[in-house]
């Protein structure tokens, strides 16, 4: 393996290929302090470019166990694994069905629409829906909501969380019916306690708080959803640096990933729409253009058909493309019936 | 390249007087060896030197052996997607680089899976996967799909063979595909002697996902790790006869019609490139060739997954 492909700085991988390093076995034998002298750094430095080394060249020596890789797993323990994994519920029935359950775990959505289309009533819904305890099928984990445009009311979170516990105590009536009645003993300020918010104002913010999140979920590993809302606000306005852009939201969307896998939990992602010029017309698609596009695992995106609100799976790799009506409801998301939901203008 | 100090074991003529007149004009290892006429003693170092450098490249091949090689190792395995094969001349190849480039949910993923689920009958498959996108269920109902109704448990012993085939490891960031490739490299030198169930196919979905978060700043560092990464695939292709298929995403271009990302440095690196969209009323995906080793580049197919 070459110099070159170790993580290190650009200056010191200068020096040490002016130096004759040019592969990983030249740094095999050689101490610490005759590579600072060689090199004209300080011994730190040093000690840390062959603990780099080593870390690498470590990784050539373990191949006497099974897998090819460390780390890989074959197709048929992941289709196991996968059977038990749980979903979020967004407590509309026709949602859940076209997403498989629900929002999956272990996946990056992103879900866009125009504005006022609920993508914030939705973020909130995950949110709550994600603390329903295991013996009423959820996954009783705790939710990290990310704000960036300031729409989170807590008094709408509290609203939809008495009627999620509401919900959870008439279910639990209706099939528990011959056992004694056990009382929900959830309140609704429970799960406000569970939602970490954190208010982002700039996209420095965000990307400090996406570095800082990896610690933060190693401290409290029951958070089982990360809502982002949104993660357009801060790229839109102001951005002058196209291509900075694009580094820093690829960058950014891998990291979102590997927390999702390390940590197995769902992340959602809300977007805002732009116009886009296909040959002759204009189209609606979402914000941030094409490679951020190729970054999420599912795409969501929530449209007007009239006057009813509806959502169609974009991207998938695993369910079909399907629509589903939904609605916007006090109590939260809701399935949608057939009256009028949108608001007349007079 | 090993320094001349060290070499200094091996080949005791290599002694300080010779590698001080190397340092002198700055050569410190093997590769950087230049022609002098001084001394005797200097002329015999320098010609130990240069030996040491013909030794390390690959052995001159001449085309008998290349046709030989290609009739007893490069095979081509089938897709799976009649379209893809039909478009192709039966499928990708072993030794080949083979690039899918789209836009955003157009069919790659699925093709991949549907590949690698095809490939896994007979040989192993590994799958770097970097946007949780690998889907053990489209890869058992792809194999569901196959095999003639027989009893729920004999189904079951097939689907458990063919999908352990199949490893999906999951990478996100270069240097990690990196220390992967790595791993695998020593694997394959190891298989390379066993005769039974090899590995013959790797899948990267995606390689733009890795190479966008470090191309394009003021560096040149994205674009030497993104031509390294292309070359030491196409290495691993050659040597331990593996077929390579990568996916790309694509990229506004003037116009407003696509073009595929990474730029026009990683254009030629790939050997073959098809070029996928989806219609998405009638939900028929195409596929076109932009490059290919052997067949012709305006031919396109239609297909259906």
């Amino acid at each position: 393996m070459e110099i070159w492909r170790l993580p290190i700085s650009a200056s010191q991988r200068g020096k040490l290929i002016s130096a004759g390093y040019t592969s990983l076995s030249s740094l095999s034998s050689i101490s610490s302090s005759d590579l600072a002298r060689e090199l004209k750094v300080s011994e730190s430095e040093a000690m840390n470019i062959l603990k780099v080394a080593s870390h690498s060249r470590g990784s050539e020596t373990s191949n006497a166990s099974c897998s090819i890789v460390e780390g890989a797993q074959s197709a048929w323990d992941m289709l196991h694994d996968e059977e038990s994994l749980m979903h979020i519920t967004t407590s509309s029935a026709d949602l859940d069905n076209i997403l498989g359950g629900g929002i999956h775990c272990k996946e990056v959505t992103e879900i866009g629409g125009v504005p006022g289309i609920g993508k914030t009533q939705l973020g909130i819904q995950v949110a709550v829906n994600v603390q329903i305890p295991n013996d009423f099928g959820g996954l009783g984990g705790k939710a990290i909501y990310i704000d960036t445009e300031g729409s989170f009311m807590v008094e709408r979170a509290f609203q939809i969380a008495e009627a999620c516990i509401e919900d959870m105590s008439e279910y639990n009536r209706f099939l528990r019916k011959d056992f004694q009645e056990c009382k929900i003993k959830m309140l609704p300020q429970d799960i406000l306690e569970n939602i970490f918010y954190f208010r982002i104002c700039s996209y420095t913010e965000q990307i400090a708080l996406i570095n800082y999140l990896d610690k933060f979920l190693s401290e409290h590993k029951d958070v089982k959803v990360i809502v982002v809302d949104s993660v357009t606000f801060h790229f839109r306005q102001d951005f002058d640096d196209m291509a900075l852009r694009t580094r820093v939201l690829s960058g950014m969307a891998l990291k979102l990933m590997n927390l999702a896998k390390r940590f197995s939990l769902a992340v959602v992602l809300l977007n805002q729409v732009t116009t886009k010029h296909t040959e002759a017309s204009f189209q609606l698609a979402l914000a941030l253009g094409d490679s951020w596009s190729h970054t999420c695992t599912n795409r969501i995106v929530l449209y007007w058909n009239g006057n009813e609100r509806y959502a169609y799976i974009d991207k998938s790799p695993s369910l079909r493309s399907a629509s589903a009506a939904y609605s916007v409801t006090a109590r939260g998301i809701r399935n949608s019936s057939s009256s009028c939901k949108r608001i007349k203008m007079m | 390249m090993a320094r001349l100090a060290n070499l200094e074991t091996e080949y005791p003529v290599l002694d300080s007087t010779v590698r001080n007149f190397c340092a002198s004009h700055g050569i410190f290892s093997a590769a950087f060896a230049e022609q002098n006429d001084s001394s005797e003693r200097l002329k015999e170092g320098i010609a130990q030197v240069l030996s040491i450098i013909d030794d390390m490249h690959q052995p001159w091949l001449n085309g008998m052996e290349l046709l030989e090689d290609a009739k007893r190792n490069k095979h081509v395995f089938p897709t799976g997607i009649q379209g893809i094969d039909l478009l192709l001349g039966d499928g990708i190849r072993v030794g080949q680089l083979t690039e899918l480039v789209g836009p955003s949910s157009s069919g790659k993923t699925q093709v991949c899976l549907r590949t690698a689920s095809n490939v896994a009958r007979n040989h192993m498959v590994l799958y770097l996967d970097t946007g949780n996108s690998f889907s053990p269920q489209c890869i058992a109902y792809f194999l569901g799909k196959t095999i003639s109704p027989s009893s729920a448990q004999a189904k079951n012993q097939f689907l458990q063979k063919v999908m352990s085939n199949i490893s999906c490891h999951s990478v996100f960031d270069i240097f990690a595909m990196f220390d992967v490739l790595h791993q695998l490299e020593s694997y394959l030198r190891c298989q390379d002697g066993r005769g039974c169930c090899q590995m013959r196919l790797l899948i990267v979905d995606s390689i733009s996902s890795l190479i966008s978060p470090v191309l394009g700043s003021s560096s040149t560092l994205g674009r030497a790790l993104m031509t390294s990464a292309g070359y030491l695939l196409k290495k691993l292709a050659h040597q331990h006869n593996l077929a390579v298929l990568i996916i790309n995403h694509t990229v506004g271009g003037e116009g407003g019609s696509s073009k595929p990302a990474l730029g026009d440095s990683w254009k030629c690196i790939p050997h073959s490139r098809l070029f996928l969209s989806c219609d998405r009323g009638s939900n028929t995906y195409n596929v076109s060739i932009l490059r290919h080793p052997s067949m012709a580049s305006v031919k396109a197919a239609r297909f259906v997954i």
